[in-house]
């Protein structure tokens, strides 16, 4: 039955594309932090989904992202030091995605050689490596102290932020409405290029790697390039995703402590969202980033709207507590009772609907 | 299979049939008493915002500004408001997350007249050009004069770059530097820690110091070999922008090390906590810039917020952030008030009144604030203060509001 799921798939679609025209700023703001995270999760199961390989640099790959858009889009700025290219914003994204493809490359004679938590350990160098770029650097980044603005987004004359009236349906058209539709692409064109490259015979040899190398190679698949390029794609990934990440904020800050934008704790959330979701599943990914990026702004927004959790003291319960319960519980109960997370739940949903009889087995 | 096709195409219909959220373009218009208003203000309340860190790492010193802010307003709405509207916060907390704050803004935004307090250097960043683009004046707090580059942002106090200034004249004053001498200075690599610098570095160049900068990062806590490194060079005072806990780290070692030079530190070095901590004994050497007052000082007009703090049942022990939360509501209710004497209090008409604002008077909780200079401090005025445990606050005044020759000639980044 495959032309339903197609249909159901396309109904999502049209439900997403028509969001902006009813969803208020916050509502459309929260939905692109999801994306945010969706195209970086993707990126991540695939690596340690697919190709089995864990990894905790991918803030690193954020930044780098991050930093490579900026530079390329923004402007040469003389009194601060700041490097630029001008390049048109569709190349300097695409020159992102490339630059953290290369840098992923350049790790992987060290992918190649470590397996399991050891290469988690060792890709979590580069986060800190990341946090040290990220303040030395200043021509590149702007500083930790104020950063640098980045170029805002713009595809052939048409300006991603709030430049020009424009309104749709009667529903003006500003940063967030516009944003939605870029992010909404983006996430788009990334889902379908993992979907085709875990059907294809890239896919194959990935998972042939991570069930046993030794078998892999002796199908004649070359082990040391299937985790390169396992690397490179997921980087390239998370390099998108820090592209995304600041044209969101529309700000490129480099971290001041180990806690922040590109730090530790990012890696963990990705990783999170890939463990909710369903290691190796790519739709299962993007719900992880939905429960994991999602959950605490919505919880904020409804809260705050429903004016619950007002309290100001010492110990008062906020949205913000409260959301990271919440998430810590949601990863709990995941790996406790469904280790193939979310997508497996789903799985055995279609299933049960898809064939009955087998279903109740 | 066909009831899911069935029941995407009617959620589809549902929606489509529903309105959009289009229309409804709020211009704002005359209210009561003749006065033009806009977002945040209806004819009987003006709704301010405050975006606070009540669960992440700042949460202390933010909960006691929040609380400060929360007793202008009681004070406030006690005399009557202001333009004959009562005064009400709208408080979120964002835990220190600029991801959260990001999206949780435009949600304040058509709620407030403008921000009193914005916590958080990432998170101001962040919401940095949603500010500008939404004209909405606002408090951070944070006193780094990198951040006047957006002329909505009202920074109530001297800046770090300006106290580092002011204190090494200080130093210099006293005899305890002189020209040409080394001077060491450890600083936070971020927004801080580069502002204080800033001025440092100014200084040095005036005066032909010969400054070795140290950066650290927040959470280097034992700064021995640091003290170690600078007692080889020579040093003849230390500068600090740190937290409180690495400066009673250099205080000890300092001591321990035989070298006793003066320590100068902004005003974020000091926490009344350090004369608990095991740097008690060794505070004799530092001197404290600061264009507030801490909690127990004593000013009539702190006393009087001291125990309004203790009479409204608060459970938090107080903390600086207390007064400097009463001061920033206070110098907002200055600003008001222009607003609605020029008839406009919308938020361009408070942006205005910030600017015609040349004397903000907080009965002496924040040195008297000057804003009609675009990108420069509303003030370069400090006290200098030191460790006294014998004190209530822990800080006796060694000498009274005064501006260098130096910070008065002095350029801020965003100046001019």
């Amino acid at each position: 039955m495959w032309w339903v799921r197609a249909l159901l798939w396309l109904a999502l679609l049209i439900v997403l594309l028509a969001l902006p025209l009813y969803l208020e700023a916050q509502w459309l703001r929260a939905g692109e932090y999801m994306m945010v995270g969706a195209v970086g999760a993707i990126g991540l199961t695939l690596l340690t989904g697919q190709a089995g390989q864990l990894s905790l640099a991918h803030a690193f790959f954020l930044l780098a992202g991050g930093t490579a858009y900026t530079v390329l889009a923004g402007g040469q700025e003389g009194e601060r030091n700041l490097v630029g290219f001008n390049l048109p914003p569709l190349l300097a994204l695409l020159g992102a995605v490339a630059i953290t493809a290369l840098l992923g490359i350049a790790f992987a004679p060290v992918a190649g050689r470590l397996r399991g938590i050891y290469l988690g350990v060792a890709s979590l160098a580069l986060v800190f490596l990341g946090l040290y770029f990220g303040q030395a650097a200043e021509g590149l980044t702007g500083g930790t102290s104020t950063g640098r603005a980045p170029e805002p987004f713009s595809l052939f004359g048409f300006e991603f932020s709030n430049e020009g009236d424009l309104e749709i349906l009667g529903v003006p058209f500003r940063q967030s409405e516009r944003v939605w539709y870029l992010f909404l692409g983006l996430l788009l064109i990334a889902f379908l290029l993992a979907l085709g490259a875990v059907r294809s015979r890239v896919g194959r040899s990935w998972r042939a790697v991570r069930d046993n190398e030794a078998a892999a190679a002796v199908m004649g698949v070359s082990v040391a390039r299937a985790k390169a390029g396992a690397f490179a794609v997921s980087s390239a990934y998370a390099g998108l995703a820090g592209v995304m990440t600041v044209l969101w904020f529309d700000i490129l800050k480099p971290d001041e402590s180990e806690f922040g934008t590109y730090g530790i704790n990012v890696s963990i959330a990705f990783l999170a969202m890939v463990i909710i979701g369903g290691l190796g599943s790519v739709p299962g990914a993007l719900v992880g980033a939905v429960v994991v990026n999602g959950l605490p702004q919505v919880l904020a927004l409804y809260s705050t709207k429903l004016g619950w959790f007002t309290g100001t003291g010492e110990g008062a319960f906020t949205p913000v507590l409260i959301s990271s319960f919440v998430y810590g519980a949601a990863i709990i109960l995941v790996v406790l009772f469904e280790p193939g997370g979310l997508a497996a739940i789903g799985r055995r949903i279609a299933g049960r609907l898809s064939n009955p009889a087998r279903g109740r087995e | 299979m066909r009831r899911w096709t069935v029941v995407a195409c009617a959620s589809a219909l549902v929606l489509a049939s529903c309105g959009t959220k289009g229309g409804g373009g709020d211009e704002g218009g005359e209210g009561a008493g003749g006065v033009r208003t806009g977002v945040g203000v209806t004819d009987s309340t003006i709704t301010l915002g405050v975006m606070t860190d009540q669960t992440g790492p700042f949460k202390n010193l933010s909960t006691g500004i929040t609380h400060g802010n929360e007793l202008w307003v009681e004070d406030v709405n006690a005399q009557g408001g202001v333009c004959d509207r009562e005064i009400k916060l709208e408080i979120v907390d964002h835990g220190y997350k600029a991801d959260t704050a990001k999206t949780l803004y435009p949600q304040l935004e058509p709620k407030v007249l403008g921000m009193v307090q914005l916590v958080g250097s990432p998170v101001t960043a962040a919401l940095n050009s949603d500010l500008e683009g939404d004209e909405m004046t606002t408090t951070p707090a944070s006193w780094s004069s990198e951040l006047l580059d957006n002329p909505y942002l009202m920074i109530v106090g001297t800046t770090y770059d300006v106290e580092m200034i002011d204190g090494l004249s200080y130093l210099q004053e006293q005899g305890m530097i002189a020209d040409g001498d080394t001077v060491g200075h450890i600083y936070i690599d971020g927004e801080y820690g580069f502002n204080g610098l800033r001025g440092a570095r100014y200084y040095a160049k005036q005066h032909n110091l010969k400054l070795r900068e140290v950066k650290i990062t927040s959470s280097d806590n034992d700064l021995t070999n640091v003290v170690t490194g600078l007692r080889g060079q020579g040093v003849k005072a230390i500068l600090l922008t740190t937290t409180p806990t690495q400066t009673g780290s250099v205080a000890a070692a300092n001591k321990a090390l035989g070298l006793n030079v003066p320590i100068l530190g902004n005003n974020p070095t000091f926490d009344p906590l350090l004369h608990n901590s095991p740097a008690a004994g060794a505070l004799d050497n530092l001197y404290v810039v600061a264009s507030s007052v801490p909690f127990s000082a004593d000013i009539p007009k702190m006393q009087e917020v001291a125990r309004k703090y203790e009479e409204a049942g608060f459970t938090e022990p107080p903390n600086a952030g207390v007064p400097y939360g009463y001061a920033v509501a206070e110098v907002w209710g200055t600003v008001l008030r222009k607003a609605c004497d020029n008839g406009d209090l919308t938020r361009s008409g408070v942006h205005e009144a910030l600017q015609q604002t040349t004397s903000a008077e907080t009965g002496d909780l924040v040195a008297p604030l000057d804003f009609s200079k675009p990108g420069a401090p509303a003030t370069r005025q400090v006290y200098v203060a030191q460790p006294d445990k014998s004190v209530p606050g822990g800080m006796k005044y060694v000498k009274e509001l005064f501006v260098s020759e130096d910070a008065k000639t002095y350029q801020a980044p965003h100046e001019g």
